[in-house]
């Protein structure tokens, strides 16, 4: 069993924070640690409370820096990709290549780039030989080469931008367009329900299912059937509800409930006219006749 | 000290970042940069002390934060956890090639180190209120051992013997700074 307060107290924890320990006795603290709350919180507390104190020498580097770092980690790691991946550089456009170019001719002229930049004034004293406008030229072309690879950089993140933006177009309209659908269904069962030649036919269970219940909307005026399928009990495998309507005591196929149908009004076939309708479980596709026994039945109110 | 904290990121602009790392977006280098860069250059400057080298290690840090990107787990720790790693160990690694080729014409380690401590830091100013916070508050003996290790990457027994202390004396000095940081900090 662990000391857990002899683990805090004996400095290792503060090794891990600052890095001295060698990779087995890392994983050692890690794993006391992911066991130990208390070691974790203490570990947390080291590790933070030294970060507080780098943070606190935090000094902004010289704002010309940024170019030629930036530049040369640009210029360094696309020529690792070009040489590890060809393929990820060439989905890139074709301008880039030339950008490219002169990124890595900057990462090449970086050993003279911050001489001409005034920086470093060591080297200066060798290139005095050399003619001031072609000094003022080289230092020309290097800022144009900066601008280059600054625009490029903008150019890039304004045409991932746009990619994104297109992308949320397209979906934002085809999910318009499913709600614009769901809508008018929505519109049209409204009409029919609110519709006065529309009857409603209340389904209940027989004494073969007597849970079964379920509703009919039958408007004898258009023939337009639907169900309202939600309160019927599932069905085994290989079967399917059927609707039949009664007409003077003969059954009239209305059509098969789908056997996915979960909710909501579901359209069936037309009927022109009916005393009752019925529901009864038949193989997947349906029959010419009922299967007895009937599930749930009820009669039209004229 | 909000000022000295320019890292502390919204989790979700972290993530936000993390994942266009991940990604390989190149653009998310430069605002990786504008993010992270000062408090990444105050440690690399305070550990080898020059500008030259700083830029160097600098760039360095950033190849290597995006070449090694993948080994980063968002579980383990915040990005700046990470990346400060990173950048204190090639900051280390420099001062003691820098010590090795040094040593190898005079004594080593004591010798280096008394040059590095005697070579006033030019470029080095501690201006800031959080900074100056901390130094009132550590006492000279504390600050001494914390530099030793954070800023010089000595070992705990490493500093023992450049300090002629015994090991167990540099680990309390070394736990109770921490735990004076640590309320500074909270």
């Amino acid at each position: 069993m662990l000391n857990i307060q002899e683990y805090i107290e004996s400095g290792r924890l503060e090794q891990f924070a600052l890095g001295e320990l060698p990779a087995a006795e890392r994983a050692a603290v890690e794993a006391a640690a992911a066991s130990h709350p208390a070691i974790a919180a203490e570990l947390a507390a080291v590790v933070a409370a030294l970060e507080g104190y780098a943070l606190a020498h935090a000094v902004a580097p010289p704002p010309a820096m940024r170019a030629r770092v930036l530049s040369n980690v640009l210029a360094q790691i696309s020529t690792a990709d070009a040489s590890t991946d060809s393929g990820h550089a060439s989905t890139g456009p074709t301008p880039a290549i030339g950008l490219r170019a002169d990124i890595d001719a900057l990462a090449h002229a970086g050993a003279t780039a911050p001489t001409l930049l005034g920086q470093r004034p060591a080297p200066l004293a060798t290139s005095s030989a050399r003619s001031p406008l072609a000094l003022a030229a080289s230092v020309a072309l290097l800022l144009s080469l900066l601008g280059n690879a600054y625009l490029y950089n903008r150019w890039h993140e304004t045409d991932t931008t746009l990619v994104a933006l297109q992308g949320d177009q397209t979906r934002l309209a085809s999910a318009n367009t499913v709600l614009q659908r769901e809508a008018s269904a929505a519109q049209s069962q409204n009409e029919m329900l609110r519709d006065e030649h529309v009857r409603v036919v209340a389904l209940a269970g027989t004494p073969a299912a007597p849970q079964a219940r379920g509703r009919v909307f039958f408007d004898p005026s258009t023939h337009r059937v639907f169900i309202d399928a939600k309160q019927m009990p599932p069905l085994p495998a290989g079967k399917q509800y059927q609707l039949w309507a009664l007409h003077n005591g003969k059954p009239v196929d209305a059509g098969l409930m789908p056997l996915d149908a979960t909710s909501g009004l579901l359209p069936m076939k037309p009927i022109a006219a009916a005393q009752a309708f019925a529901v009864t479980i038949e193989p997947v596709g349906g029959s010419a006749t009922p299967t007895m026994p009937i599930q749930a039945m009820g009669t039209v109110v004229m | 000290m909000s000022e000295t904290l320019p890292v502390t990121l919204p989790p979700a602009a972290e993530a936000a970042l993390v994942q266009r790392l991940r990604e390989r977006d190149e653009t998310a280098l430069s605002e990786f940069y504008d993010r992270y860069s000062a408090a990444l250059y105050g440690v690399i400057l305070r550990i080898v002390k020059k500008e030259e080298e700083a830029e160097d290690v600098l760039q360095e840090a950033l190849i290597k934060i995006w070449n090694s990107f993948a080994g980063y787990d968002a579980g383990k720790g915040r990005l700046y956890t990470w990346v400060l790693n990173i950048t204190r160990n090639l900051s280390i690694d420099k001062i003691r090639s820098r010590q090795h080729r040094v040593g190898n014409r005079t004594d080593g380690l004591d010798d280096s180190y008394a040059a590095l401590t005697q070579a006033a830091p030019t470029t080095f100013r501690p201006e800031h209120i959080g900074l100056r916070e901390i130094t009132q508050q550590l006492i000279p003996e504390q600050r001494e051992i914390i530099d030793l290790l954070y800023f010089e990457g000595f070992t705990q027994s490493e500093a023992a013997e450049q300090l002629n202390l015994p090991l167990g004396t540099v680990k309390t000095r070394a736990r109770t700074a921490i735990k004076v940081l640590s309320k500074i900090i909270r």
